[in-house]
């Protein structure tokens, strides 16, 4: 890392606030990721993890506080503004085109980063640079042979594999995977792990993940969040090692 | 791409297409042109429904401003402005895509039902408004104009009107089909299938479904100006519902998942309104019925059934086939006949031509012509005869059916042996 990633951090969220109606799903949440950081959170079902989510990506604006990406303020801006500025997410529940090829799935994504999103007069087939990036990200989430399937007829995890890459097809150098090995095979599992691994190289990652096995072997920090607050953040041995923690969220678990 | 073989069908279609008009008559002739602007329409709404997933129920008002649009500019180069009539369609295209654009801009913002009844609300509105706004659309009885002679065409005759038409139709339909070979066109598809996951990818989806909402309106608006071209005139009730319904009834018909199908559905329509209309009034009940039968037991439409036979066609066994579908065909023919004969009986029954003769006869139950028969209605035949042909067929149907999915269900084996293949291949 370089000294002025370090002064400026990939994605700073500073005193961010969410209600809905009377409810205070996150409360005041401070939270730095250093550019090419892995980071993780983790915590109870209801602590706010797909809101944080919501908010970082656009699906909601926070109610006050500051949400910035590369120094940028990014708070309360469309998803397709995010996504240009800079940042990328998966989601929990496979959110993909279903009537479309695996490798039109992964296109799309590839036309937004070179810039020919609204492309209406010349034949797709002849943008060679487009073809070339795409069958390098169907390569790299190691679906090479399924490029002519529909997206809806592959199986469960590789569905999640084409998530991961159509995260990645639009160049973002901030990934948000939520819940990348959800419902995943131990197998499965490993494989996603290295496949997650492999793909945010040099990129900075932040997802949200319940399995801990996953948590230790590819992320750099956690952060503890329990009803809207971050309890702790720190390397993951140090959180697991956390008193506080143990009892509010890895405890349950233990017990 | 497309195969050898389709575009040695195109081809074939193209000439046939040029060749045979001039052989027919006015009446056919004009009936052409009504299926080839019935086919381009349905075209530019199922770039609106079968590729972006936007049902829209509304569509006869980008059709009729078109229609109105070139008959105002008709009206004009009758008056001595120097354009070609063979372009007067460009007036429906600019005209079709600015109201597109702002009807699009509003329409766009929901989706699902909500889109479905925002184009509505706004055809009807413009329908509404039409009688009242004498200078544009003429009040009631509406506007005409004059084909001129442009470059020596004098554009006097019905085939000359067919070929304008048929190029006209041409150059969008293939300028539609290479749309969906473009970026745009690809995104189209994604809008269809996840417009958030589309948002995510760096899309602003409002805008990109503003745009294919004014792309395809500005082809109805082609469209309405080809219609526009071909009667001289248009009124109001261009706007009205059943030019919008008429529309989504083709293209479902036709299959909206088929590039082509549309047209299927439109010259099916329109070729039967041609046909069938003057022999009876109720054609309209007719039309219904074929829509909810081809929705009922051909949900992809007959463009879709027609895809699906020709993707499995190395599969399938085309001779035990054989039989089992004349048999369908036979058995189909049936129940056509028997809601035809009913249908009929009912029309005449309780029609006022026969209440009036009823009167005339003191009431009684006098007996009917109908198919050249005379047919007395406490007659235990007037009533037994559609029955067995309703039951016979629908006997028949259902049996056939049992034998047909035999077939292909054994090419299902087949099908799901090379699939299991292909996904191992995939995990390896």
């Amino acid at each position: 890392m370089s000294a002025d990633t370090r002064v400026r951090p990939a994605l700073k969220l500073s005193g961010v606030t969410k209600s809905f109606g009377p409810i205070e799903v996150l409360k005041h949440l401070d939270l730095e990721i250093a550019s090419g950081e892995r980071h993780a959170v983790i915590g109870p079902n209801g602590a706010g993890k797909s809101t944080l989510f919501n908010l970082i990506s656009g699906i909601f604006a926070p109610s006050s506080g500051e949400i910035s990406l590369n120094g940028r303020s990014i708070g309360g801006m469309a998803p397709e503004q995010i996504n240009r500025a800079g940042l990328a997410r998966s989601f929990q529940i496979t959110n993909i085109f279903h009537r479309l090829s695996v490798f039109e799935n992964l296109r799309i994504g590839v036309l937004a980063r070179f810039g020919v999103r609204y492309g209406l007069f010349r034949p797709i087939s002849g943008m060679r640079r487009i073809n070339e990036e795409t069958e390098k990200v169907l390569a790299q989430v190691g679906l090479e042979s399924r490029g002519h399937d529909l997206a809806g007829d592959l199986t469960y995890s590789e569905q999640r594999a084409l998530e991961i890459g159509m995260t990645l097809t639009t160049g973002a150098d901030v990934i948000l995977l939520d819940e990348p090995t959800a419902g995943m095979s131990r197998e499965e599992t490993a494989e996603a792990v290295e496949l997650i691994r492999a793909v945010t190289v040099g990129k900075t990652l932040l997802m949200v993940e319940h399995d801990m096995s996953v948590v230790f072997s590819l992320c750099d920090r956690v952060s503890v969040l329990v009803y809207g607050s971050i309890l702790a953040t720190d390397t993951p041995q140090g959180v697991s090692a956390n008193h506080a923690v143990q009892e509010a969220y890895l405890g349950q678990e233990a017990a | 791409m497309m195969s050898f073989r389709s575009v040695l069908l195109l081809a074939t279609l193209l000439a046939l297409l040029l060749a045979v008009p001039p052989l027919l008559d006015l009446a056919w002739q004009n009936a052409l042109v009504n299926v080839l602007i019935a086919s381009l329409f349905a075209l530019a709404f199922n770039l609106l429904v079968g590729q972006a997933g936007l049902l829209s129920f509304g569509h006869a008002a980008y059709f009729g401003v078109g229609a109105f649009a070139a008959l105002h500019l008709m009206i004009a180069i009758e008056d001595g402005l120097a354009f070609p009539t063979p372009l007067v369609p460009l007036a429906g295209a600019v005209v079709g895509l600015v109201v597109g654009l702002v009807a699009g801009f509003f329409a766009t913002k929901r989706s699902g039902v909500y889109f479905a009844l925002v184009t509505l609300a706004i055809a009807e509105l413009i329908h509404a408004l039409a009688p009242r706004l004498e200078g544009l659309f003429g009040g009631e009885s509406g506007i005409g104009s004059m084909r001129m002679p442009f470059a020596g065409i004098v554009f006097g005759s019905t085939i000359e009107v067919y070929y304008l038409t048929l190029g006209w139709v041409l150059f969008c339909g293939l300028g539609l089909y290479l749309y969906t070979l473009t970026p745009f066109g690809r995104l189209t598809l994604a809008l269809r299938d996840n417009e958030q996951r589309v948002r995510f990818l760096g899309y602003d989806a409002h805008s990109s479904k503003v745009i294919v909402f004014a792309i395809s309106g500005m082809v109805s608006g082609v469209a309405g100006s080809l219609l526009a071209i071909s009667n001289e005139t248009a009124n109001y009730s261009l706007f009205a519902t059943d030019v919008s319904a008429q529309v989504v009834l083709q293209t479902f018909v036709g299959g909206s998942t088929v590039f082509f199908g549309p047209v299927i559905g439109a010259a099916i329509f329109a070729l039967f309104s041609f046909l069938v209309s003057d022999l009876t009034r109720s054609w309209v009940f007719y039309q219904g019925l074929i829509f909810v039968l081809v929705m009922l037991y051909a949900p992809t439409g007959i463009g879709g059934a027609i895809q699906h036979h020709i993707r499995h066609r190395r599969q399938l066994d085309w001779p035990a086939l054989a039989a089992p579908y004349a048999a369908m065909l036979f058995g189909g023919l049936l129940v056509a006949a028997g809601i035809v004969f009913a249908t009929e009986m009912v029309a005449v029954m309780f029609g006022e031509d026969y209440a009036r003769t009823r009167e005339a006869a003191g009431g009684a139950l006098i007996p009917f012509e109908l198919f050249g028969a005379t047919w007395s209605p406490t007659g235990p035949s007037t009533y037994l005869i559609p029955l067995v042909l309703l039951g016979a067929g629908i006997a028949i149907l259902v049996k056939v059916r049992r034998r047909i999915d035999a077939v292909w269900a054994a090419r299902g084996e087949q099908g799901s042996k090379t699939q299991t293949l292909a996904t191992t291949g995939g995990i390896q």
